[in-house]
Parts: C-alpha cells; sequence; structure tokens
C-alpha cells in the first residue's frame, strides 16, 4: 500500500465513530484503489493517479463529517436565531444587573472611590464573556442533539410581532433629560475648585481636576461644546424630520464634546496631579483617564449610530 | 460571485435531489461494483466522490440499499444493491419525476 493512501485513510478514520472505523476502512481504500487503476488505465503514473485520486476525494476531516454525518458548522439556521434572540435578552439583563451589585457591594465595602470604575468595567466584561460562551456552548450542544430531542420556542405566530417603530423625533422628556444632563455637568465642572474631598497645606480645596483647564480657559471651551452638543436634541424636537446632511451636521455638533474629552484624557489633562498622590490608589489617573476615552469612543458610536438611523430614516 | 458561478450554483441545486433517484435505479442491476462514479458519470450525472461514499452509506443505514463484500477477486469490494424498499421508493420517485418535467413542460409551452 503506498504511503499517501495510509495517511489519508488513516486521516479519515479520525474523524469517525469506533464502530464504523473497519467498514469504513475497507470500503474506502477498496474504493481509492479502483479510482487508481482507472486512472492507470487510462495512462497516468500510479503515483500521479494517487495524487490524483486523493485531492478529488478532499480533505479527509470533511469526508470524515460526511460519514458521520456530523453538522460543520456550531449553530444551524434552525437554532440561530433563537441563539442570537436569548443572547441578547440575557446580556442585556444579567450583565447590568452584574455590574451594579459589584459597584453597591464596592461602596459598602470601600465607600465611593474611583477604583471602582474599573472593578465595575471588568466585572461587566468578565460577565459579558461568560453570558455569551455558556449561551453558545449551550446551542451548539443543542445543535448536535438527536433532532427530536431539541427543545424550541415554538412556532412563530403574528402574536409575536413588535409594535412600529416611532419615527426618531426627540420628545420633550427626553430633551429635557438632556438639557439637565449637561447643567449638571457644567456645574460640576465649574465648582470642582471649590468642592474636594482633600485639602492642601493651606487648608484650600485641593482641585481634583487639573489646574491647566483653568490656566488655558480650555474648561470654558469643554462647557461649551456640550452645550453645543444641545443642538442635535433641540434640533430634533424641533424639526423632527431629518436628511443625510442634517445627520451629519448633528453627528459633528455631538461627537464634538467626546473627542474633546478623549483628547484631554489622552495628553492626561483631567486629573490634577496634586490630587493624585492623595488618593488611596496611585494608578487612578491612568484608570480614570482610560474610562474616559472608552466612555467617550462608546459616546462616539452612539453618535454616529443615531447619525445612521437618521440618514436612512424615511 | 461571477456569472459562472452563479450558474453553476443554480445547476447543482437542480441536480442535487436527482442523485439518489439515479443512485437507486443504477444499483437495480446486479453486482455493479467498482467504478460507480463512473456509471453515474456516464450515466449523466456528476457526482463528487466525497460526495457519493457518505451518501450510499447512509441509504444503506436508511434500508434503501444492500451491501455485500465480494471477496472473489485479490481485492474485497463493498458492492451495494437496491433492496426491496428502495426500489419502490425509486418508483414514488421516478414517477414524481415524471409529473414534474410534464409541469414543467406545461409551463414552458404556455408562456
Amino acid at each position: 500500500m503506498n504511503t499517501l493512501t495510509d495517511r489519508y485513510v488513516d486521516a479519515t478514520l479520525r474523524g469517525v465513530p469506533q464502530d464504523k472505523r473497519v467498514d469504513i476502512e475497507r470500503e474506502l481504500r477498496a474504493s481509492i484503489a479502483d479510482a487508481i487503476d482507472a486512472r492507470v488505465e487510462a495512462g497516468t503514473s500510479s503515483a500521479e493517479a494517487e495524487v490524483a485520486v486523493l485531492t478529488e476525494l478532499g480533505d479527509p476531516a470533511r469526508l470524515a463529517a460526511g460519514y458521520a454525518d456530523r453538522p460543520l458548522y456550531l449553530i444551524g439556521p434552525a437554532l440561530f436565531l433563537d441563539y442570537v434572540r436569548l443572547l441578547r435578552v440575557l446580556l442585556a439583563v444579567i450583565v447590568p444587573i452584574a455590574s451594579v451589585a459589584v459597584l453597591i457591594a464596592q461602596l459598602v465595602k470601600d465607600g465611593p472611590t474611583f477604583d471602582h470604575i474599573g472593578t465595575v468595567v471588568g466585572t461587566a466584561v468578565t460577565t459579558a464573556l461568560h453570558v455569551a460562551f455558556w449561551t453558545t456552548l449551550s446551542f451548539a450542544v443543542l445543535e448536535r442533539l438527536p433532532a427530536g430531542e431539541r427543545p424550541v420556542t415554538g412556532a412563530w405566530t403574528p402574536d409575536r410581532l413588535p409594535e412600529v417603530r416611532e419615527s426618531h423625533r426627540t420628545g420633550i422628556g427626553e430633551l429635557v433629560g438632556e438639557v439637565l444632563w449637561v447643567a449638571v455637568v457644567v456645574t460640576a465642572l465649574l465648582l470642582a475648585p471649590r468642592l474636594s474631598p482633600k485639602q492642601d497645606a493651606a487648608g484650600e480645596p485641593i482641585n481634583i481636576l487639573h489646574p491647566w483647564l483653568w490656566e488655558s480657559g480650555f474648561v470654558y471651551l469643554l462647557i461649551g461644546l456640550l452645550v453645543v452638543g444641545l443642538v442635535a436634541p433641540f434640533a430634533s424636537y424641533a424639526v423632527g424630520r431629518w436628511t443625510a446632511a442634517r445627520a451629519v451636521g448633528a453627528a459633528v455638533f455631538e461627537v464634538a464634546g467626546p473627542i474633546a474629552l478623549i483628547w484631554l484624557a489622552a495628553t492626561d489633562r483631567i486629573i490634577n496631579p496634586a490630587f493624585a498622590p492623595a488618593m488611596a490608589w496611585p494608578d487612578m489617573t491612568k484608570w480614570i483617564n482610560i474610562s474616559v476615552i472608552v466612555v467617550g469612543v462608546v459616546a462616539i458610536g452612539g453618535a454616529l449610530v443615531k447619525a445612521g438611523r437618521r440618514a436612512i430614516q424615511r | 460571485m461571477d456569472e459562472e458561478d452563479l450558474v453553476a450554483g443554480h445547476l447543482q441545486e437542480l441536480r442535487r435531489g436527482t442523485v439518489v433517484l439515479a443512485c437507486l435505479l443504477i444499483l437495480r442491476r446486479p453486482n455493479v461494483g467498482y467504478a460507480r462514479l463512473d456509471l453515474l458519470e456516464r450515466g449523466g450525472f456528476a457526482v463528487d466522490a466525497n460526495t457519493l461514499y457518505p451518501l450510499l452509506r447512509r441509504l444503506e443505514k436508511q434500508g434503501l440499499l444492500r451491501s455485500d463484500w465480494n471477496t472473489d477477486e485479490s481485492r474485497p469490494r463493498k458492492f451495494y444493491q437496491t433492496s426491496p424498499e428502495g426500489s419502490k421508493l425509486a418508483d414514488l420517485l421516478g414517477r414524481d419525476w415524471d409529473d414534474l418535467t410534464t409541469a414543467i413542460h406545461a409551463l414552458r409551452d404556455n408562456p
């Protein structure tokens, strides 16, 4: 027997259940030998014929999967939609609950500090990964159960249809929310030099935020950008109808603030260096910068998604 | 997907269902052993080896084919033959095939 055929048969048999191996091996060897004979009769050398026959048979793993009736995918079309829907629901429910629970536990244990941002983010990521992994694994197992034993969510009926999506016109409640939010942030920024848990030698409160922001007047620019970011919700409330051009314009206003924040974080101008050693955690500044960057990126992503939705809106 | 692939894909879909019927019909004859692929090809059905061998095993598992090992010659060969159930199914599929042909002809001739 030629070594190539031996290797091919061996590779195929690896993917075949034990009880079928002997029979498949005999059959496969016979078929390969016959096919080689046919080509040799037609004029090719036996070595070339062997290569050609095995090439035509293709990847032994694929052939084995055909023999064993194994699906060559993780989750098939029958279960896929249920899988995606369940995954979305689980992620949307479990990850926030876990994150809030951890945050509360940390607050109770250590009081309010900035360390918690890192802990909560870490928890959220780990939880999300676990939810995704175990859900996927369960569905992959279900896919491989004999068809009769699969639990199924039942046939789809029109009752399950969601309501038509309202146009993305901002309601008055949403608008007030956005304005209040910006007002709170602006007030916090302006009051930061006055309010501080720590005090320096002279008894003056140490500004949490970097003094450069006030020296260069950047803080006012930042406030301005945040206010300007309100243009989009106002426009959405007043006009309600979006064109692609208006959506792009609104997006520009909405990403200006996050971009400025990201730049501040990247150049380490958010936290006052004089404040950092006074806090418990030496790396706090770095983590705050990281969190600001992450939040800024998420905000930019959200603004882009919103712009995309508005632009294609009828 | 360029046009060749598109056409090839549709042709494959058209022929996919007929391979089983072709196998059941060809294997009615006794002692059709080796070069099954060749027979199928000459009969007008181009089938990959890696599709055919698992397919024959599957049909045997479903009781539509019977298999036998012929140890006469130096190399033992496996022979498949259509079982009575397989023959009945072949008739049924064949009749359905005729109905389809008639229906398609009717659609073509009466646009």
